[in-house]
């Protein structure tokens, strides 16, 4: 069983690696919308896992799935060891610091007892302790710039496209933590028992990547 | 009627280990170390604790965060042995370093490192593995690679490959590139994890000249086959570098003589883990396991801590990997069944002789009655019921 397994993040990222994956030849859109979670192409002895966008790194280095298709924002969330050879240019976004307009101009670094409220804890408190600012970190599951607001936190830190969704919440962005794309990565025992196929597929993003950036 | 309460329960990390997991594993211990002894190796036992100044001080700052501290009553700390190198050195350094050289080594037995258990790693967890002290030649690290290989083998896991780099090679690139430390570890960081995007975001903006920027962008992308080192050498950006290259080839070469070259892809970027490594590093990787299960390399400038600069190779196979590889393959043919449950009043010489001839004999303590020991049999798994009227009863 020499076959590969990719993991595809579920969500805003599953359109566009789909169609990125179709431009080098994978068919796999009907399965897709059939709502299957394991998808196999045996013909070219592909098996694709659909997974929440957080579980795509572990599922990776823990090596249920050789590759996956995920955001930096999940990636740096997991804390996992995989490579990352490869940015796909798209799924783009900002993980951001947010918070009332009061806090404008840094005012929220003056704080003692700051509350943030997150869906992304490890690097939400790597972030503040790094600098050396005494973080409440309160971990929720979703509607999290719904915090501020009904008094639950003082900030945020969510990943941010658009900023609409920060603006209807009477949110401002105060600083970036980083800013994050769609990365295919590598389960690192994989990437050496299945080095042939892996290289090949990597050659094969980069050039649909190099295609579709002439169009 | 006993109620279970918090400090009863194991801590995280550890295990308890009983029947055929504990079978299991000590086969696996066994069979290694039979393999190591059958290549010369011959067993050191470094203790289980010793002073944190001796264990950690070489440890880089990874492994130091890692170890098991505490205080004896002098108020001196004392460390648990995160890795049975750091001891091996301290000892080669301070008692056997005028001996006649190669010194070879192989220990088997726990090291403790906080760290999230995973993948069948705890935070006691079982390391095999070998210390090749007194050679800094090919022929050595060709050797440890076999032997790791050959370990692996011999437990059943052939369908293993190897990763073989050279921190040398890493090290002439990546050193003096004249940048503050924050983007330095971002550079190295970004090498490890073959980050290439971001290693060529780091190195628009830095000052590194632009050879030696080729060199560091190429990293990423230097694995493979042997061509891996024809193209390494094209970028290497100094004769150190070039060194590296060539030694590497050396070793490969080695391999092939071997007939074991065909199991290595060569990586030039791996610089995981340990910081006292200072020559070639490999990762062995099994069929089924996302993690590595052998992983080791050359450090000549341990011992020289310990006093006395000796150059070394070694690496060490994780138990629990291999046991969990082996058991995702379902190759288990352990047993801890006994081949006869005798009644008490078996005749004693009759039970000594067939313990003589290898069989397990287990002795009914408890006065069963023929029908009680016939489901006490059954529940072990026995194949022969010695009764008390002197009839063998074969069970299937």
């Amino acid at each position: 069983m020499k076959a590969l397994t990719i993991a595809l993040a579920k969500g805003r990222l599953l359109e566009p690696s789909i169609t990125l994956l179709e431009s080098i030849g994978y068919a796999l859109r009907e399965a897709v919308d059939s709502r299957k979670l394991v998808i196999d192409d045996p013909a070219r002895s592909v098996r694709f896992l659909l997974a929440k966008p957080m579980d795509v790194p572990i599922y990776v280095e823990y090596g249920a799935a050789d590759v996956g298709i995920v955001g930096q924002d999940a990636l740096r969330e997991s804390g996992t060891e995989v490579y990352e050879p490869l940015l796909l240019g798209f799924g783009h976004c900002r993980l951001m610091v947010a918070g009332k307009p009061e806090f404008r101009d840094a005012e929220w670094r003056m704080i003692t007892g700051l509350r943030v409220a997150t869906q992304y804890p490890r690097v939400t408190r790597n972030y503040f302790s790094a600098r050396g600012l005494s973080a409440e970190v309160i971990e929720v599951y979703g509607s999290v710039e719904l915090a501020p607001s009904v008094g639950l936190a003082d900030l945020i830190v969510d990943v941010v496209q658009t900023g609409r969704t920060l603006k209807e919440n009477g949110l401002i962005e105060l600083e970036q933590i980083f800013a994050s794309q769609a990365a295919f990565i590598v389960n690192r025992a994989s990437h050496t028992l299945k080095a042939d196929l892996i290289r090949a597929l990597i050659d094969g993003l980069q050039e649909a990547m190099e295609r579709n950036g002439k169009k | 009627m006993i109620t279970p309460t918090i400090d009863r329960q194991l801590p995280n990390g550890v295990a308890d280990l009983f029947f055929k997991d504990a079978a299991r594993r000590r086969a696996v211990e066994r069979t290694l170390g039979e393999t190591f002894a059958r290549w010369g190796y011959t067993e050191i036992i470094p203790p289980m604790f010793e002073f944190y100044e001796a264990l950690g001080a070489e440890a880089g700052p990874m492994l130091r965060e890692e170890m098991y501290r505490f205080f004896d009553r002098d108020g001196r700390t004392l460390a648990l042995r995160a890795d049975f190198t750091i001891p091996t050195a301290r000892i080669v350094g301070t008692k056997l370093y005028d001996r006649a050289m190669p010194l070879r080594f192989f220990y088997v037995g726990s090291v403790f490192r906080y760290e999230e258990p995973k993948a069948g790693t705890r935070r006691e967890f079982t390391q095999a593995g070998i210390e090749l002290i007194g050679a800094g030649t090919a022929d050595a690290d060709a050797e440890a690679i076999a032997l790791a290989m050959s370990g692996l083998r011999a437990i059943g896991l052939s369908d293993f490959r190897f990763t073989l780099g050279n921190a040398a090679y890493l090290r002439a690139t990546l050193s003096d590139l004249g940048v503050d430390d924050a983007t330095n570890s971002a550079v190295h960081d970004a090498v490890r994890r073959k980050n290439t995007p971001e290693l060529s975001r780091l190195l628009e903006t830095s000052p590194i000249d632009s050879a030696r920027q080729e060199a560091i962008k190429a990293l990423p992308g230097l694995w493979g086959g042997r061509e891996v080192l024809d193209r390494a050498a094209r970028v290497a950006p100094n004769p150190s570098a070039q060194e590296a290259i060539d030694h590497l080839r050396a070793v490969v070469t080695r391999l092939e003589h071997f007939g074991m070259d065909k199991s290595v892809t060569l990586d030039l970027s791996d610089n995981r883990g340990m910081a006292y490594y200072t020559g070639i590093l490999f990762e062995g990787f099994v069929e089924g396991l996302g993690f590595a299960v052998a992983s080791g390399g050359r450090y000549d400038n341990l011992i020289a801590h310990f006093g006395h600069p000796i150059p070394a190779v070694g690496f060490a196979i994780s138990v629990e990997r291999v046991l969990t590889a082996l058991r995702e393959r379902g190759a288990d043919r352990m047993s801890v069944a006994p081949d006869v449950i005798a009644a008490c009043s078996e005749e004693f010489e009759r039970i000594q002789q067939a313990r003589r001839s290898g069989r397990v004999v287990e002795v009914d303590i408890l006065d069963r009655t023929p029908a009680e020991l016939r489901e006490y049999a059954r529940i072990r798994g026995a194949r022969e019921i010695w009764s008390s009227d002197g009839q063998i009863e074969v069970l299937e």
